[in-house]
C-alpha cells in the first residue's frame, strides 16, 4: 500500500505497532521518538505507576489531538475583554421596547 | 515554587523540590529513590492480622485502581460535557468520573459490582472522555499512561457477568448472537449464518483470497446499501478482493457488553478463517469492527496476530481518489454536514479522510462542523446502548441531530452503519436524510447501488 500525504501507510499491522522509533534523547529526564512526540524516561516510570501498553497509534493520536485541540482553543479564544457595565447595557438595550 | 539552597551544608535533600532523574540533582537523592513515595496501601485496609481474602471487586481493583486514580485523585472533569450521556440526562451516576470512583470504592471494600453494574450500562464507549481528559490529552503520550473509561467499564461489565450480574437485554442479545453467529439486528433478512452474503446477490463476488471485505452485522442484514456500495466501488478501481469463507459476528459488541468469552470464541473462529483461506488483508467498512479488530484481536492473539493487516475502506477510498484510480463525477446536489463517528475521530484520529472524498464529490454544499467540535457529538449508537436504553439513544441522537438542522443542511453523512439508524430515526422529525459515505460515494461514481437503507421496511 502506498502512504498517505503525510508519510503514514494506511492500514494497521501488528508488528508496526510495538515498536516505535529509536528514542533519542531530549533532556535528563525525557527523550522524543517520533516527530513532536515527547516521552518520559521509561527507567522513571518502573517502580510505582507502570507504563501502559501503548501501540505506537495511540502516542500519534493523542499527539495530534492535542494540536488539533489548541488550535481548536486559539480559534475559540476570547481577542477582547468585555466589561460587566457593557454587558448590562446590551442586556438593557435588548430588553427595552 | 520557592527556590532553597539545595545541598548546601547536608542539609535534607528532600527538603527542596526536584525532578527525579535529573543530573544536578545532589547525590544524596539517589538514596531515597525508593521511599520518597511511601509504600503502596495494602489491597485489603484492615487491623493487624487481618487475614481474609480479597473479594473478586478487590482483586479486580488491584489491577485498574492506577488507571481509577488516575481520574480520581486529579478530578478535572472536562469529561462531563463532552459525554453523550451526561449531556442528556446530567446524572452524575453515569458520569465518567463515577465510573472511575466506583473502582476506588471497590478496592476500599465499600461497593460491590452488583450495587453499580447498572450503572455502567449508560455508556456509549464513544472515548470522548478519555480523549479529553488532560491525563491524556496532554500527558498520555508523554508517560504512555492515560485515562482507560472505556477499558474500565468494559472491564466493570466483564466483572458483573463473571459475577452473574447480567442486565437482561443484553444477556437476550448475546445468547441470540451465539446461536445465530450475528447480532440479532432487525429487518427483513433473516440473520443466520446462511443469509450472511444475501446482500450481494447479483455481485458475483469470489469467496476467500488474499484479501476480504468483512461485513458488519448491522450492513449485512440491515443497512445493506452499504457494503453494496463498498464492493461495488472497489472492483471500479479494479481492486481485488473476496467475501470471507465463514463471517461471524467480529464479537466486539459481546466484548462491550461484557461477554467476553464469547467475544474471544468468535474473534478465534474469524482469525481462523482467515487462516484458512490465505487471508493477510482484511477490509473493514465498519469502524466498530476497526476497533475489534485493532484492539481486541492483537489483545487476544499477541504475535499470532501478526500476518494479518486491517485496512479501513474510508482510508483506501481517500486514497484511491489520490491516486486517480477513482474519479466521482455525477455531480450530488445536497447540502450536507458530516457525522464524524466516535470510535473514528475520537478513539482512532480519523477524521481527514471522509473529508477528503466528501469534498472530491461534485455537486455537494458541504458546512463541516470540525472534529474538535465533534468531540461532543455521538449518536448514542455504540456500547450496547441501544439494546438496554434505546430511549438514551434516540435523546443523543436527537440532541445530535438538532445540531445539524442548525446548519441548514438536508442531509447528514455518517461513516458507521450502527449510527446511521439512531440518526435516521431522529432525522425524521427534523426533515434530513441520513446517508452513509460510501453509498454517496458510489452515486457520484455513477453506480447503482441497490439493497436497503432500512432493513427492507420501506
Amino acid at each position: 500500500m502506498s502512504a498517505e500525504p503525510d508519510g503514514r501507510r494506511i492500514g494497521y499491522r501488528y508488528a508496526e505497532q510495538h515498536q516505535p522509533p529509536d528514542p533519542v534523547r531530549a533532556s535528563d529526564v525525557a527523550v522524543t521518538t517520533f516527530e513532536h512526540v515527547f516521552e518520559v524516561d521509561s527507567r522513571l516510570m518502573e517502580r510505582w505507576v507502570l507504563q501502559q501498553q501503548f501501540p505506537n497509534w495511540d502516542s500519534l493520536r493523542i499527539m495530534n489531538s492535542r494540536h488539533d485541540h489548541l488550535a481548536w482553543m486559539h480559534r475559540h479564544f476570547a481577542d477582547r475583554v468585555v466589561t460587566g457595565s457593557e454587558l448590562l447595557a446590551e442586556v438593557e438595550r435588548e430588553d427595552r421596547p | 515554587m520557592t527556590q532553597t539552597d539545595r545541598g548546601a551544608g547536608g542539609a535534607d535533600a528532600l527538603s527542596s523540590p526536584f525532578t527525579p532523574g535529573m543530573r544536578d540533582n545532589p547525590e544524596e537523592l539517589g538514596r531515597y529513590v525508593d521511599g520518597i513515595v511511601g509504600r503502596p496501601l495494602p489491597l485489603v485496609d484492615g487491623e493487624p492480622g487481618h487475614d481474609e481474602p480479597p473479594t473478586p471487586e478487590q482483586e479486580f481493583a488491584a489491577e485498574w485502581r492506577n488507571a481509577a486514580y488516575n481520574c480520581f485523585s486529579s478530578g478535572h472533569k472536562f469529561c462531563r460535557e463532552v459525554c453523550p450521556v451526561m449531556q442528556v440526562t446530567r446524572n452524575e451516576s453515569w458520569t465518567p468520573t463515577a465510573f472511575h470512583a466506583n473502582v476506588v470504592a471497590m478496592e476500599k471494600g465499600e461497593l460491590s459490582v452488583a450495587d453499580v453494574a447498572a450503572d455502567y450500562v449508560n455508556c456509549t464507549q464513544c472515548g470522548a472522555c478519555e480523549l479529553r481528559c488532560p491525563n491524556t490529552l496532554f500527558t498520555g503520550d508523554f508517560y504512555r499512561f492515560r485515562t482507560r473509561t472505556v477499558d474500565v467499564v468494559k472491564a466493570v461489565r466483564a466483572l458483573a457477568v463473571d459475577q452473574g450480574v447480567h442486565q437482561e437485554g443484553w444477556r437476550t442479545w448475546n445468547a441470540r448472537t451465539d446461536e445465530r453467529t450475528h447480532e440479532p439486528v432487525l429487518g427483513d433478512v433473516p440473520v443466520s449464518q446462511e443469509h450472511v452474503r444475501d446482500w450481494s446477490a447479483g455481485l458475483d463476488l469470489p469467496i476467500g483470497g488474499e484479501t476480504v471485505l468483512f461485513v458488519d452485522c448491522e450492513a449485512a442484514f440491515y443497512r445493506t446499501s452499504v457494503p453494496r456500495a463498498v464492493a461495488q466501488i472497489l472492483r471500479l478501481a479494479g481492486y481485488e478482493f473476496g467475501l470471507m469463507g465463514e463471517q461471524w459476528c467480529c464479537g466486539g459488541p459481546a466484548a462491550e457488553m461484557g461477554y467476553v468469552d464469547q467475544a474471544q470464541r468468535f474473534a478465534r473462529h474469524n482469525l481462523d478463517d482467515w487462516r484458512s483461506t490465505g487471508t493477510t488483508r482484511v477490509l473493514v467498512l465498519d469502524p466498530h469492527d476497526y476497533i475489534s479488530f485493532t484492539e481486541d484481536y492483537p489483545r487476544y492473539f499477541g504475535d499470532e496476530y501478526a500476518g494479518i493487516e486491517v485496512v479501513l475502506v474510508v482510508e483506501l477510498f481517500a486514497q484511491l481518489i489520490r491516486e486517480g484510480r477513482l474519479t466521482p463525477s455525477v455531480p450530488v446536489e445536497r447540502t450536507i454536514t458530516y457525522h464524524d463517528p466516535c470510535r473514528l475521530n475520537k478513539r482512532k484520529g480519523i477524521w481527514k479522510e471522509p473529508r477528503e472524498i466528501l469534498r472530491a464529490i461534485p455537486g455537494l454544499t458541504f458546512n463541516d462542523v470540525d472534529r474538535v467540535t465533534q468531540w461532543s457529538y455521538c449518536s448514542g449508537g455504540g456500547g450496547g446502548l441501544p439494546v438496554e436504553k434505546p430511549e438514551l439513544t434516540a435523546a443523543i441522537s436527537e440532541r445530535r441531530m438538532e445540531k445539524a438542522a442548525g446548519l441548514d443542511v438536508d442531509t447528514l453523512v455518517s461513516a458507521c452503519p450502527w449510527s446511521e439508524r439512531p440518526l435516521s430515526a431522529a432525522g425524521e422529525g427534523q426533515d434530513i436524510d441520513v446517508v452513509d459515505i460510501h453509498e454517496l460515494l458510489a452515486v457520484s461514481l455513477g453506480i447503482e447501488v441497490g439493497g436497503t437503507t432500512d432493513g427492507g421496511a420501506s
